[in-house]
């Protein structure tokens, strides 16, 4: 196919497979695939999924733990011209309830793991558990075909959070919003055909977009770090060791379990040119110890709401002092930010405020959210008839007399754990819906290993792993409480609401225990 | 003294993990931990720690690989050739 310069993320892995069809495209725990292989693999699923209906604009979920396949579904979804939703493999019943009302899916790809799990028995899945419309062994048989044309403005991909009142948030990227992302972090990182990223976030984490997309667009290949491995560090580092892997993009918890247990001194990562991390703070000192380990590597900070994939960047000089805030950085290429303060006006130097972004890597807003996207945008009005369209953060940022930002907080209780993002409203609700709890406060404390604490107010309930194992049904995993703590009673403020903020310093006391 | 403590490990692992990781679900020496995500990263970190404190041994993290900790038999297998 000759469509010139890409437009589509379909033309991705077409034109990786044009330039050099033998290079390695994707290597997982169960097989390894160049260009061409891939390509054909997408093409053929592509219209496998056509034959169980799919159209263009139809939803395709991916639910399944990362793998070969799971990349191949990825691609093959928008290569059907439809939307890719990829969906975590652990999410309890209720937020698959939900994803299925809200997107009404037309096929979804599953896993032996998974392939039961979907609430829709309707919907035609595609795996390899005899329950399945469609094998792989049927999609090998469908007959490789160009790309579904779509535009590059047409939607492309759906990421999900969990919002705070449980509902998800169903964040919609396009064709160009993501390639654009894919372009400026192949000039930024400055990506090649012979590096070999390590994936290590899952596809629903929009991290993963990095080797996804960026990955194909220069050619390089994508190691796949199977989401099991990641409980061991020392599995993880041999990989990398025996990869050659070039690039690391992951959070920061991941990386400092890499360095604590991963027997980084009896491997030798000396390809790994990269060290990206995102999603939450970096505690300096952690950061340090990691860069005297891997003395090879650059370090760079990432930093971007997947409503925006990317915005700013800022690649460390040198291991930083223990007191030092690490910066997000500044804007990169065909983005612009604001920092403005809480009474609506746009700091011209030094200060502090939310910021707000406007790129062309910018979502076109949430799925089926109309009241979400009029807070997430501020439509600014210009000259004639034109607006430029700023996307809200809810970070407040820091910015510097030589102009780098600093991340300091929220303007509301969303946090972030383990690079996950958590509504803290949202626990509490799946907290306050448990029997016998009659209030709550969900907290974030200074502990690596149980920073999510959850306080709970009850007078029948003396076992924390009761309400532990209710939530567990209906939060998603990654905003379970770490930790349990139950009260008497919990302070209110003078409005008659819980007081999370005494209750987490009454927490931090050790008076509430 | 290893012999000894060894004796019984595989149950008193699983009432651990079952009481403290799986919050319940039971756990037979053969049941995969890892696959059907019963057992997150931090449980990993748990179960090394409770072998450590149990066994008065030290795991090297070299050691902590899912080859020796994919099920409950496999940790057993792992103390005992040490």
């Amino acid at each position: 196919m000759s469509q010139g310069r890409p437009y589509l993320l379909s033309h991705l892995v077409i034109g990786a497979a044009e330039r050099d069809p033998q290079g390695l495209a994707v290597a997982g725990p169960d097989e390894r695939l160049d260009h061409a292989t891939l390509a054909v693999r997408i093409s053929k699923l592509a219209a496998a999924l056509r034959t169980t209906g799919v159209s263009p604009g139809d939803r395709v979920v991916v639910f399944a733990p990362k793998s070969v396949d799971t990349f191949t579904a990825m691609h093959g979804a928008l290569h059907a011209g439809a939307i890719a939703v990829p969906v975590d493999p652990r999410a309890p019943i209720p937020v698959l309830e939900a994803l299925q009302r809200e997107l009404a899916p037309r096929a979804i790809v599953v896993a032996s793991t998974t392939a039961d799990r979907w609430p829709d028995r309707s919907v035609p899945t595609i795996g390899d558990t005899p329950s399945c419309t469609l094998s792989w062994e049927d999609v090998a048989e469908h007959d490789a075909t160009g790309p579904v044309d779509r535009l590059g403005s047409d939607p492309a991909y759906v990421i999900s959070t969990s919002g705070s009142t449980g509902r998800p948030k169903s964040i919609v990227h396009t064709h160009t919003s993501a390639l654009r992302y894919a372009q400026l972090a192949a000039d930024c990182y400055e990506l090649r055909d012979d590096d070999r990223l390590g994936n290590v976030a899952p596809f629903h984490f929009d991290q993963s977009t990095f080797e996804l997309y960026a990955g194909p667009l220069v050619g390089a290949a994508t190691i796949l770090v199977p989401d099991v491995l990641l409980r061991f560090p020392a599995n993880v580092s041999e990989l990398l060791e025996r990869e050659r892997v070039t690039t690391w993009y992951s959070v920061p918890t991941i990386l400092r379990q890499l360095r604590l247990r991963g027997a980084l001194d009896q491997r030798d990562l000396s390809a790994l040119r990269w060290v990206l991390f995102g999603g939450e703070v970096f505690p300096p000192a952690a950061l340090r110890a990691l860069m005297a380990e891997l003395p090879h590597a650059r370090f760079s900070n990432v930093y971007g709401p997947a409503e925006v994939n990317q915005c700013t960047y800022h690649h460390l000089d040198g291991p930083p002092s223990d007191d030092e805030s690490i910066p997000i950085g500044r804007a990169w290429h065909d983005t612009e930010l604001r920092v403005v303060t809480p009474d609506g006006a746009v700091l011209g130097g030094v200060g502090r405020g939310e910021l707000q972004i406007r790129t062309s890597t910018a979502m076109v807003g949430y799925w089926g959210r109309p009241d979400l996207n009029e807070k997430a945008f501020v439509d600014e009005a210009v000259d004639g008839a034109l607006t430029r369209r700023w996307y809200r953060s809810g970070d407040v940022v820091e910015r510097a007399a030589d102009g780098l930002l600093t991340f300091v907080g929220r303007v509301d209780r969303q946090v972030k754990i383990r690079g996950t993002r958590v509504e803290l409203e949202g626990v509490e609700a799946a907290l306050n819906a448990v029997d016998g709890v009659t209030a709550s406060a969900a907290v974030c404390v200074d502990d690596p290993d149980a920073p999510l604490v959850a306080i709970v107010q009850t007078s029948t309930i003396t076992d924390p792993d009761v309400v532990q194992r209710a939530i567990r049904a209906t939060l998603p995993p990654g905003a379970v409480p770490d930790r349990i703590v139950i009260v008497e009673s919990l302070p209110i403020t003078t409005s008659g609401k819980v007081d999370t903020v005494r209750a987490a310093q009454l927490l931090e006391m050790g008076t509430s225990t | 003294m290893r012999t000894e403590r060894l004796n019984g490990l595989a149950d008193e692992l699983s009432d651990m993990i079952c009481n403290e990781i799986t919050f319940g679900e039971p756990v037979e020496p053969e049941t995969d931990l890892l696959l059907t995500g019963l057992v997150d990263s931090i449980g990993v970190v748990r179960i090394v720690t409770w072998l450590e404190d149990h066994l008065e041994i030290e795991i090297d993290p070299v050691d902590v690989v899912l080859e020796n900790f994919q099920t409950v038999a496999l940790m057993v297998d792992y103390v005992q050739r040490r």
